[in-house]
């Protein structure tokens, strides 16, 4: 005990600290704390009513922030991380700060075993499973190993699952409490997919699956013609998706009803943030009109895709971490775009994945006809990004490689357009952001402090 | 002329950016006024041994690799008889290991593959990964083959020729400095993903093999390679200094 008492005081002196010098943000006082007491998790979540974790490849840090944002609208106490604090140490940090009634914790899909080894969480929310950062979960089929492994300490766990995604439901496989939540068919589905595929393997008697029609990536209505495995039915589905601009309209069937939900966060990934944060907000019994309101209001927090204003440029920067999230992030760019200056921002640190061989699994060709100006490609990686384009058929008299970060920011300010998209890996966001505000750009979408 | 590419298992064999060498093949063919067809052959279907002129395989997750190397067996004459009538062929990553003698588990299963190459391979505990560089004898000093490994098995050649030398990276399985395979015009190599897009001399190399055995001796146009070349440059440089086991 005295230990968990030190580890909870110290960690909480480090967070005081740390704030003090101005470096927020930062899992120090979590990792401080997890040496000093390595079940500490435990302890700081023994006393909440309800812990939810969110994990998945894509989407965990959107679903996490709507979730913690509706439960807080209903009234709860709601402790909730932020991304970039998913980790062990991250989650501690959060769970240090203050405590609460309900935890939503955002948990990072390698190191989940660490966080449910102790806290025994009463849902887990799996977003999706999608190609990311291979050199460090190398392959997915192992991924859902650790996964289940992770998920056998918490038996008792409800586990909210993507129907359409076959690896994710191979997670549901002789388990007692699942809820799905997927799509229907709906006017965004597609027969087939111009992009690399994942996960399209039968978790039972490992034959290829087949689709009757495809969402984004490997996500859709799948089948096994070898065997009766085939897609669950969704406890929670959407149905008659409208698109409008820069709006996504759809209703949600659920057991107990129907309830119509419009959001203005673009694309389909999209609506399954907003399925899954809803499917589970609606699974602890939150009132439907609850959910409407704050989802209706709902915008991504920093990271995703933030604007700024600098000298009469509206500048998008949106983290791209693997094949997926650039071809869907170019999509969504570029179909509500003018024309703009890209740049491309890509590293190959070790929160990047080491290992730049993905740029060639994303779907560019819509860039071929993109109304932009001028393409930049910087970062330590510049060089191999500019060859993706120059294969892909873009002109190469309107890119430029600028690798220094700063220079590519210069660069970019010196043409006359009006808008600009910066795409970043990871270690290149907080880096950009920085340069971005040291310039004195101001941010459109404020901080949504009241979701972290 | 007519460049006649087989892609192999497209959908199953393509975990690191694989399908970038055929883009890389298909540019810069017809960036010299080379007809290009492509076709994807994929579980069930036919290889005619004839009808092709480069043959492509890419590595995959261990379960995919089990489907396709369910099938690649039923394939297997068929592609030796390719590889015996001199067409080019490139495999990478696990195609790589499932055209050699056998591949052993690390419970002690051998899986056969179907004998393209002299080598065989034995799964390790450690995955050996990250940046490589290779010396490839036929391609002179001037500039190295790099890319990226990431595999787990270690893959050791009998009679048949490494691809090239390590200068640092792994290679073949850590200890022996060989990387990949050649045999006749067919290649295995580790260096998995885009390998084609930083190595233009590599891949005008097995443009020109995969032409001359339908139109003799063939010359092919020069391109300008000064960005791949230059890419190649920094990224053989900026690794030369902190790693390397060779
Ligand atoms: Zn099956």
């Amino acid at each position: 005990m005295f230990r968990t008492f030190l580890a909870i005081w110290i960690g909480r002196l480090v967070s005081f600290l740390s704030r003090w010098l101005k470096r927020g943000g930062t899992s120090l006082p979590g990792y401080i704390a997890l040496k000093i007491d390595p079940n500490l998790m435990k302890h700081l979540t023994s006393n909440y009513k309800k812990v939810i974790i969110v994990t998945g490849t894509n989407g965990k840090t959107t679903t996490a922030n709507l979730l913690a944002n509706i439960l807080k609208a209903s009234g709860l106490k709601v402790i909730h991380n932020t991304e970039g604090a998913n980790m062990p140490a991250g989650v501690t940090t959060t769970l240090l700060e203050s405590p609460g009634e309900v935890a939503v914790l955002e948990v990072d899909e390698g190191t989940l075993i660490h966080v449910t080894k102790q806290v025994k969480a009463d849902m887990v929310v799996i977003t999706n499973l999608l190609r990311d950062q291979l050199d460090r979960y190398h392959e997915l089929e192992q991924l859902v190993q650790v996964i289940n492994r992770s998920l056998s300490f918490i038996p008792e766990a409800t586990l909210v699952l993507n129907a359409d995604d076959s690896l994710v439901t191979s997670l549901g496989l002789n388990k007692n409490n699942v809820k799905y939540f997927g799509l229907a068919r709906n006017e965004l589905s597609q027969e087939k997919t111009t992009e690399v595929l994942e996960g399209h393997i039968c978790p039972i008697c490992h034959k290829p699956l087949e689709f009757n029609f495809y969402h984004y990536s490997h996500l859709g209505n799948y089948f096994c013609p070898s065997c009766s495995y085939s897609r669950p039915k969704a406890d929670y589905e959407v149905n008659e998706v409208k698109l409008s601009f820069q709006q996504v309209c759809f209703n949600l069937n659920y057991p107990e009803g129907e309830i119509y939900l419009k959001t203005q966060m673009p694309g389909v990934y999209n609506i399954y943030n907003v399925l899954a944060a809803s499917s589970t907000a609606l699974q602890l019994n939150v009132k439907p009109v609850t959910i409407m309101k704050v989802v209706d209001k709902f915008l991504p927090g920093q990271g995703r895709a933030e604007t700024f204003h600098l000298q009469n440029k509206k500048i998008t920067l949106m983290l791209v971490k693997n094949p997926t999230g650039l071809s869907i992030g170019l999509k969504t760019i570029i179909t509500n775009s003018k024309e703009a200056v890209y740049l491309f921002a890509i590293n190959d640190l070790a929160a990047d994945g080491r290992d730049v061989s993905w740029l060639w699994d994303a779907d560019i060709t819509l860039l071929v006809d993109a109304p932009y100006n001028l393409i930049i490609c910087s970062g330590l990686r510049a060089g191999d990004m500019a060859i993706r384009l120059k294969y892909e058929g873009i002109k190469m008299d309107s890119v430029v490689v600028v690798p220094e970060q700063e220079a590519s920011v210069n660069r970019l300010l010196s043409e006359s357009v009006s808008e600009a998209v910066i795409f970043c890996t990871y270690t290149n966001l907080a880096l950009y952001r920085r340069i971005l505000r040291k310039r004195g750009a101001e941010s459109e979408v404020a901080y949504m402090s009241s979701l972290s | 002329m007519k460049l006649r590419i087989c892609h192999l298992y497209p959908e199953f064999l393509n975990l690191y950016g694989d399908r970038g060498n055929i883009l890389v093949l298909k540019r810069r063919a017809q960036w010299r006024g080379i007809e290009v067809h492509i076709t994807q052959l994929s579980l069930g279907d036919k290889l005619d041994p004839k009808a092709y002129d480069l043959i492509f395989l890419g590595g995959g997750p261990d379960q995919e690799q089990g489907v396709a190397s369910d099938d690649l067996r039923a394939k297997g004459p068929w592609l030796k008889e390719a590889v015996e009538e001199g067409v080019t062929l490139l495999a990478i990553c696990g195609g790589y290991q499932l055209l050699g003698q056998y591949y052993r588990t690390n419970s002690g299963e051998t899986l056969p593959g179907i004998g393209v190459f002299d080598a065989y391979t034995e799964a390790g505990n450690e995955r050996l990964k990250g940046n490589i560089a290779i010396r490839v004898e036929e391609l002179g000093d001037e500039t190295p083959v790099i890319g990226f490994e990431n595999h787990g098995g270690r893959t050791f050649l009998g009679n048949a020729s490494p691809l090239g030398s390590v200068i640092y990276g792994d290679g073949n399985n850590g200890h022996d400095q060989t990387e990949g395979v050649k045999y006749k015009n067919a290649f295995g190599t580790y260096l998995h993903g885009p390998l084609l897009s930083k190595n233009p001399h590599l891949a005008d190399y097995l443009i020109g093999l995969a032409l001359q055995r339908v139109y003799g001796e063939v010359e092919l146009q020069p391109l300008d390679n000064s960005l791949e070349l230059e890419v190649n440059r920094s990224v053989y440089q900026r690794f030369l200094s902190t790693k390397g086991k060779w």
